[in-house]
């Protein structure tokens, strides 16, 4: 790469690669279309990635993407708090949030139980949980997670866990094998809602 | 079933081959490094997804083309399959099936199904249990596509314990979510693996009969390494938490799983000896035969189907009676791809009707003496 790149393009298009979905031609085009742009345009760029990066932390309740300490979606008076969602990662707030069905709150796990890459429940945010269920009024807890290996054991875990002190459902996926729940379109997610089934 | 046509591009040592199957028997003639495996591998690749000896498919795909397309027609019933597979320098590969772009593995599966037969295959005799067990399960792929994906899961439970069992500290809860895993994943492996056998020995021990001229017997005894003696669900999980208790301490101390499917063993015996031991190379070769003839049968009789025999070099190390035994067995009932280097060893009665093709570097064309059609 450093033969046909200048030194400070090669670092760019290395920089960008990195990210996700970017492959070594995606990577090149952004990197020329960003040289093209006004000077303002590319700074106003790096502000951005900087301040979101700065800014933008966790929700100390239900640990979703947010730049207040309590996010918006835990403050809102209208929601029903005595039902909480709990979903793998931030990406399902945002793709459950879309379907407009569900009123109640979220927890984010931050990931799913997964031993081959170190993550037990003590790398969760499953403490915070079990105290949340347990010294709140919470009637129901769903347990909105893809239904791998490993989710499966995390919903069972999380099953043992929280049956003491709450009504536990899980979401009734009908996903396809191996599928995400961020890739599972909007009406497929509100019936899974609607279907949700007890937890044995 | 059988295979009508076939069509590679970029495939080894490939650039682009078209060719038409007009006779139940092909045979693949040509000198040593030609690519008269890679055709076959071609054929195993569209039916299994999965290359006898290919790790990755950088391996696969011609040196210096960025990907290869293999593309199969298929007459089977009710109607004709189109199947087709693109493999990429990524390894990304894509599937379609009657030109309609397939996502899941599981629904290109099962659609064209083979035995295939190779000097190799000496090893289920020779070999470890691994050869064996990977033998199981192929078949189980064919009966059963979803026999893939259960294959899969309890791999993954497997090496996800294997990582908790290195942890340092392991919480016992987390481990008792594991082993349950294990033994649920692994429970649907046994269960089929056991039945297959159930059904395979017999099949086997009478080939093996027709085709030894001594009064051998072979037994053919599935030995999991969880022990049971049905295929009933409740009795293999009772038995998988019993065994798991009982070695808990030894798996913590080697850190590693030694309880569950990935240690079963198929214990060939001739006469109550172990093949191994008991064989000479003759007798072995029967023996893998017998094998391969009842996976045939086997998968005719489930599948309602007669599977593609795929022979890699093999007819040309078996005596002329086994030639003629299973020249007899295939007669025109299955389509059968066989490679060769030389057609000294065959009976010219037989090759009349057989379509003869040659390879060299990556090229078919008809042999010269009996000729039936190449596009
Ligand atoms: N990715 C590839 N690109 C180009 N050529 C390849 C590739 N992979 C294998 N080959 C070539 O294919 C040839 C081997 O073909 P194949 O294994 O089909 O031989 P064969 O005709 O079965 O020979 P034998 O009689 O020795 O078994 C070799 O010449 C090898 O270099
Ligand atoms: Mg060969
Ligand atoms: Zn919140």
């Amino acid at each position: 790469m450093s033969t046909v790149y200048t030194r400070p393009l090669a670092r760019l298009i290395d920089r960008l690669q990195r990210l996700p979905g970017v492959g070594a031609k995606t990577a090149q085009r952004l990197a020329l279309h960003l040289l093209k742009q006004p000077d303002e345009e590319v700074a106003a760029l790096a502000q951005a990635l900087l301040e979101a990066k700065q800014q933008v932390g966790h929700c100390t309740q239900c640990f979703h993407l947010s730049a207040e300490p309590v996010c918006e979606i835990c403050l809102d008076p209208q929601r029903d708090s005595a039902v909480i969602c709990v979903v793998t990662d931030s990406r399902d707030v945002i793709a459950l949030e879309k379907t407009r069905e569900y009123r109640g709150l979220y927890h984010v796990l931050g990931g799913v139980i997964s031993p081959m890459e170190g993550i037990g429940p003590d790398q969760l945010t499953v403490q915070p949980l079990v105290r949340r269920v347990s010294q709140t009024m919470v009637k129901e807890v769903i347990l909105a997670i893809s239904p791998t290996l490993e989710g499966e054991t995390t919903i069972l875990y999380l099953g043992r866990l929280l049956q003491p002190f709450t009504h536990v459902t899980r979401i009734a996926f009908g996903l396809p094998v191996g599928g995400d729940l961020e890739y599972a379109d909007e009406l497929t997610l509100a019936k899974a809602l609607e279907g949700r089934r007890p937890l044995d | 079933m059988f295979l009508k046509h076939l069509h590679l591009q970029g495939f080894r040592n490939y650039p682009d081959q078209a060719l038409d199957f007009m006779a139940p028997t092909t045979i693949l003639l040509g000198d040593n490094a030609q690519g008269k495996s890679n055709l076959l591998e071609a054929v195993l690749l569209l039916a299994h997804l999965q290359s006898p000896r290919a790790g990755r498919d950088q391996e696969l795909i011609q040196q210096g083309a960025e990907w290869a397309v293999l593309r199969a027609t298929l007459d089977r019933q009710p109607e004709p399959i189109d199947l087709g597979l693109t493999l990429r320098q990524n390894g990304r590969r894509s599937m379609s099936r009657n030109h309609q772009p397939v996502r899941r593995q599981i629904d290109f599966l099962g659609h064209l199904n083979t035995v295939f037969f190779s000097c190799l295959d000496l090893d289920l005799v020779r070999g470890g249990p691994a050869g064996r067990r990977d033998w199981l399960d192929g078949i189980l792929r064919q009966l059963e596509p979803i026999y893939h994906n259960l294959l899969q899961d309890y791999q993954q439970a497997l090496r996800q314990r294997n990582a908790l069992l290195r942890a340092e500290v392991v919480d016992p809860e987390v481990l008792q979510l594991w082993n349950g895993q294990l033994v649920q994943t692994g429970t649907r492996l046994m269960r089929r693996r056991w039945r297959l056998l159930h059904r395979l020995a017999p099949l086997a021990a009478l080939w093996h009969s027709r085709l030894s001229q001594t009064q051998e017997t072979l037994e053919i005894t599935y030995a999991p390494s969880v022990p049971t003696s049905s295929d009933e669900p409740e009795a293999i999980v009772a038995a998988f938490w019993a065994k798991l208790e009982a070695r808990a301490e030894v798996e913590r101390h080697q850190a590693t799983t030694l309880v569950g499917p990935h240690r079963d063993e198929v214990v060939l015996a001739l006469n109550q000896t172990p093949a191994r031991q008991y064989g000479s190379q003759g007798q072995q070769r029967t023996l893998v035969l017998a094998l391969k003839l009842a996976e045939l049968h086997l998968l005719e009789a489930v599948l309602g189907e007669t599977p593609i025999l795929l022979l890699d070099d093999v007819l040309a190390e078996l005596d002329l009676k086994r030639q003629h035994q299973l020249l007899a067995v295939i007669q025109d009932r299955f389509q059968t791809l066989i490679t060769t280097t030389h057609l000294g060893l065959f009976d010219p009665q037989w090759l009349c009707s057989t379509q003869i093709l040659e390879v060299s570097q990556g090229r078919l064309r008809p042999s010269v003496t009996p000729v039936l059609g190449l596009e």
